[in-house]
């Protein structure tokens, strides 16, 4: 990567040819001057960048220096250099990286996020600044100490520390991310392998991780209780709707407020509007694919639609088991995490119909009023056997597996 | 309603030469013409240093098994026979012919004694043969050998005219400014190969060359013009198939075994050309671009003259180049010399910039986006395949159907993560077949 024999030889030696002071010829520029215009900006970025501090900010994944190799030789017209590259087909990449994805995840997730801001005050904000900036620091020094290329440029640190925060409960004490974070980015996700090795969900994993404080993670504010930035309140704990449900009643919040925000909940997990319109985009911008949330949301409301647990109309029941609790943040942002999830289309259908059973059987049988983060981390558990079993009949490959 | 297929991808097309005519290189000072630019035996020199060549003189023959005889492309002395590397990184002998600017036609090159109607096959295969005519669109399997392989076991002639790699023009000038030497050249491989049914399958971003070649096969009941929605590979011999017959064509295949059988449209103005004026394959057109390239152009270049004369034909570089790329951005090969010299399969020269595309500078991972599954036109596994190569364990990679790979590069290219995923399967794809061959 430092092998740039362009720019050392520009640099150490400036070629014996005809004028070894390519600068001072530029002025008068006789020839073509459109295209020699930008040439003598790149010259002066090529000399600003100094080499030892190249890689370290490359460690960080900063963007590459300007193109070295643009500047002409010496004798003022660019020839061929002295090594020109092999490298693979195809010789052309997308434009779209790791970390375009992430910011256009981060780009979706904000508006829910800052809905959760406005509902609960700034200490919402505090948690999520704290899950961020703890998440991407973990992942830092994990991979500073073990010497290993510093990735937090990808982005997917600060996804999963949104992701974390948003999926807290706004009353938390402010170590509850740091310690979540510590087990998202360290266990979950770098013992693993990083980024893209891990098995499960590493904001999802780190939430079911914090339920060992049931209390702190129990402890729900109503709608509109907005706590200051730092320092602890008196809290009044209000029910969830999920914590009705569970109890076989109606929630006491219209279904409209619901779809709208204006309950009590998780940080992230209350905007299902917005939720739902950060989804859209992502699937506007092909980032995620509709099959997971579909079938996942799918899945829940047809069983809850065919076995309701409380009086009333079914219809209406469903709809409140959809926009309560974790599940449109889940399917939306959290069953679609790529590195998750199967890879095939039919097996993302497949994972999103588990995640919803599973969501919707602990709904109903289990212990916790939430279901969405279990049925998720243990869909996680079964991608490989998904995508194996869902793998796609291959271009002309029956008649081939016959012959062979 | 234009035909198309399941996968692939909408590139961005940077076809910047599509309105610039075809212009003829100035006869080169020398030309360095390798005696393998095909698929099969590479052929032996016939001629000796210091013979005096004209233009169209055999120059490099064989003479049995599958093979591609070679002729001189420019007039005048050998000056060296030498091995050189060829772009596949193989050696290669070459004929260095020092051009003495006269252009003598050698008297060999006369039009064939009959009409097309009395012609018989075996007649226009030997044509096809002797003018050393090999597949034009990149894979050089030599024409006369596919022909014969097809007689009798296809029901129709396709004719690629598809030219789904991005930045080349080659084929969409030749439509335009020859449709003529197109349409009469798939009259010739009709009778050559004995059906009577040929597509012209165009993409449908080449919709004024189609409408070229409309009007010349308008009163032919044998050839009909086929448009294709451009997507990226359409013009691999697949996916062509399928989207114009619906049949799927297995990996380890031959088109031949669906009843097709797919020239490229460069191929078959080079068939009009022997047949009717004698002349061998001693030229073909060459995009030249990339953003190093000072005017892009498509040229019409003589075998053998080397890209650092193509790329000073279109007023040099503007920028120091980093690679150099003969054939497409997708499937094409870097060069490490501008020395490179055109052969048969070259159908455009990319001198390009950039070194590599990853601007994030964070080392490749693979997030399992599952863009490469979407996409692949094989429907295939990519992610899953090259994971198994990396971690050598080749079995599995061919049981998910690594063999089956085209490596069309649309999951490399596609990949957020900057995994070079298609190189990767083409490591696996070697490995498979080496041990299928200890294995015998």
């Amino acid at each position: 990567m430092d092998t740039n024999p362009e720019t050392r030889s520009a640099e150490t030696e400036p070629m014996p040819a005809d004028n070894p002071a390519p600068e001072t010829e530029k002025d008068p520029a006789p020839e073509a001057a459109s295209s020699e215009a930008p040439l003598p900006e790149e010259d002066t970025e090529a000399q600003e960048a100094p080499q030892p501090k190249k890689s370290f900010w490359k460690r960080f994944g900063a963007k590459k220096e300007a193109e070295t190799g643009d500047a002409p030789d010496a004798a003022g017209k660019p020839g061929f250099p002295e090594r020109l590259v092999i490298s693979p087909a195809p010789h052309i990449r997308t434009a779209d990286t790791t970390r375009s994805l992430m910011i256009d995840v981060v780009i979706a997730l904000l508006p829910a996020y800052l809905w959760g801001v406005y509902v609960f005050g700034l200490r919402a904000l505090t948690l999520g600044i704290v899950s961020v900036a703890s998440c991407v620091l973990f992942e830092a020094l994990f991979q500073l100490i073990l010497r290993r290329p510093v990735t937090i440029g990808d982005g997917s640190a600060v996804v999963t520390g949104l992701l974390l925060a948003m999926n807290l409960p706004s009353t938390v004490p402010i170590w509850l991310p740091i310690v979540g974070a510590f087990f998202a980015i360290v266990v979950v996700k770098q013992l693993f392998g990083g980024i893209g090795k891990n098995i499960m969900n590493p904001a999802m994993a780190a939430r079911v991780f914090l339920f060992s404080w049931p209390e702190e993670m129990g402890t729900f504010a109503e709608y509109g209780l907005r706590l200051s930035g730092v320092g602890t309140a008196d809290i009044t704990a209000g029910a969830t709707p999920l914590v009705s449900l569970k109890a076989g009643v109606f929630p006491d919040v219209t279904l409209a407020d619901m779809i709208l925000g204006k309950t009590g909940g998780c940080i992230g997990e209350v905007a299902s509007l917005l939720l739902i319109a950060g989804g859209a985009y992502l699937i506007i911008r092909g980032v995620i694919t509709w099959h997971i949330p579909v079938a996942f949301v799918g899945t829940v409301a047809l069983v809850t639609l065919l076995f309701p647990r409380t009086d009333g109309s079914n219809v209406n029941f469903m709809l409140s088991e959809v926009f309560s609790g974790g599940l449109l943040l889940g399917a939306i942002f959290m069953a679609t995490d790529y590195v998750t999830a199967p890879v095939t289309p039919y097996g993302r259908l497949l994972y999103g119909v588990g995640c919803g059973l599973i969501t919707v059987f602990i709904r109903y049988f289990g212990g916790y009023v939430e279901g969405v983060s279990f049925g998720i981390l243990i869909m996680n558990l079964l991608v490989w056997y998904i995508d194996r079993f869902t793998m796609p009949v291959r271009f002309g490959g029956k008649q081939v597996e016959k012959k062979q | 309603m234009a035909y198309t297929f399941r996968g692939g991808l909408r590139l961005e097309e940077h076809k910047n030469t599509r309105g610039k005519r075809i212009e003829t290189l100035p006869p080169p000072k020398t030309v360095s013409i390798p005696l393998q630019q095909h698929i099969g035996a590479p052929c032996k020199p016939v001629v000796a240093v210091g013979d005096t060549v004209a233009v169209g003189q055999l120059i490099g023959d064989v003479g049995a098994g599958l093979f591609c005889p070679v002729h001189a492309s420019v007039s005048g002395k050998v000056t060296a026979i030498e091995d050189k590397f060829a772009p596949m990184g193989n050696r290669v002998t070459n004929v260095v012919i020092e051009n003495d600017f006269a252009d003598t036609p050698d008297p060999s090159m006369q039009p064939f004694e009959k009409s097309l109607a009395d012609a018989t096959s075996e007649e226009i295969v030997s044509v096809i043969r002797r003018a050393g005519i090999s597949g034009m669109g990149g894979a050089t399997f030599p024409t006369y050998a596919k022909i014969e392989s097809a007689i009798g076991k296809v029901d129709r002639i396709i004719i690629n005219c598809a030219e789904c790699e991005p930045f080349i023009c080659a084929n969409h000038r030749l439509m335009l400014e020859d449709p003529a030497a197109v349409v009469n050249g798939v009259k010739v491989l009709l009778k050559a190969v004995g059906v009577r049914e040929a597509y012209l399958a165009v993409e449908d971003n080449k919709l004024d060359a189609a409408n070229k070649l409309e009007p010349l096969v308008a009163d032919s009941q044998m050839i009909s013009v086929r448009i294709l929605k451009t997507k990226y590979p359409q013009g691999d011999e697949r996916q062509l198939i399928y989207s114009l017959t619906g049949k799927e064509l297995p990996a380890g295949k031959l088109p031949a075994d669906v009843g097709c059988v797919i020239f490229n449209v460069e191929t078959c103005a080079a068939v009009f050309h022997a047949f009717a004026e004698g002349t061998p394959l001693i030229r073909r057109i060459v995009t030249v671009d990339g953003d190093c390239v000072r005017t892009p152009k498509n040229i019409l270049a003589p075998i053998g003259a080397s890209f650092g004369d193509l790329i000073e034909f279109c007023g040099g570089l503007k920028k120091t180049p980093k690679r150099v790329v003969s054939g497409g951005p997708m499937m094409g090969r870097a060069v490490w010399d501008p020395a490179t010299t055109v052969m048969k399969g070259t159908s455009a020269v990319l001198v390009m910039s950039s070194a590599y595309e990853n601007a994030t500078g964070l080392p490749p991972a693979c997030i399992r986006c599952g863009r490469c599954v979407r996409n692949c036109p094989m429907h295939l596994m990519p992610n899953y395949i090259a994971q198994f190569s990396r971690a050598k364990d080749y079995a599995r990679a061919e049981q998910f159907g690594a063999m089956s790979c085209v490596e069309c590069g649309t999951c490399s290219y596609n990949c957020p993560g900057h995994m070079e995923t298609a190189h990767d399967i083409r490591i696996a794809k070697n490995e498979i077949r080496k041990a299928a061959r200890n294995k015998k």
